[in-house]
């Protein structure tokens, strides 16, 4: 990665990593209060409005600072131009489908569906 | 004249451990840690989303002693990235990259990490034991 997808990168990287700090520092909290929570106390917990939008935000901001992270690793370790190229979008597939997978979780719960 | 066959720098068999070095991949490796967290984070959501036995499945590893020599890395690793992330973010901004200060940085990084570790994981078995 040159030039200025590189700067993109390196601000996307600092961006996320400044809102991961409240949003981190918000879910230790919020999971240290529903410590042994079963089933329905989850789904009290995600179906308020503010903590289905905070988990919302966290998984988004997380997976993509991830991507960008492990990108990070795979080009500093994978010297194989094609094993690099399927790593990546190994690595960008993943970090995408946990994401929405946890999107989903959260408005399944949210909504009550 | 041949050149010396000699390792080129830096090379990790002859490079000398550093806190600045050895906190640099510890970054990386808490960073990836947390990674493989947050794929057991989204575990437990689709559990409590849509299904009840892979809820009391994510429940069980949580409570097992296995699951809590987890629990007790992530919660570690998350308070060192975070601290250590915002060393770097510090660093970005033209603070502390002096080598004295980064070694004082270093140091503060390690023993709050610990501190917040101890104080959180040790708090949370506490509640979790007595509800």
């Amino acid at each position: 990665m040159t030039g200025r997808a590189a700067v993109r990168h390196w601000r996307a990287q600092r961006v996320s990593a400044l809102a991961l700090i409240f949003l981190v520092l918000w879910l230790v909290a919020s999971l240290l209060a529903h410590l042994g929570a079963d089933r329905a106390q989850v789904q009290a917990w995600l179906g308020q409005p503010i903590p289905a939008v905070l988990v919302a935000a966290l998984v988004v901001v997380a997976f993509f600072h991830l991507a960008l992270g492990v990108r990070v690793v795979l080009e500093d370790y994978v010297h194989t131009p094609w094993r690099l190229t399927t790593a990546l979008m190994a690595n960008h597939v993943a970090c995408g489908a946990l994401a929405l997978i946890a999107l989903a979780a959260i408005a399944t719960l949210a909504f009550g569906w | 004249m041949t050149p010396a066959e000699r390792p080129l720098s830096p090379h990790l068999q002859i490079y000398k451990p550093q806190l600045t070095s050895v906190l640099s991949i510890t970054h990386r490796g808490t960073g990836l840690a947390l990674g493989i967290g947050a794929i057991f984070f989204v575990w437990w959501l689709s559990g409590a989303a849509w299904s009840d036995a892979c809820f009391r499945a994510a429940q069980a590893f949580w409570g097992s002693w296995l699951g809590k020599l987890f629990l007790l890395g992530w919660t570690f690793s998350l308070f060192f990235h975070l601290l250590n992330g915002i060393r770097h973010l510090l660093w970005d901004i033209g603070f502390g990259f002096d080598l004295p200060t980064a070694y004082r940085t270093g140091w503060t990084v390690v023993a709050f990490s610990v501190l917040l570790t101890l104080f959180a994981f040790g708090g949370g078995l506490y509640a979790w034991g007595s509800p």
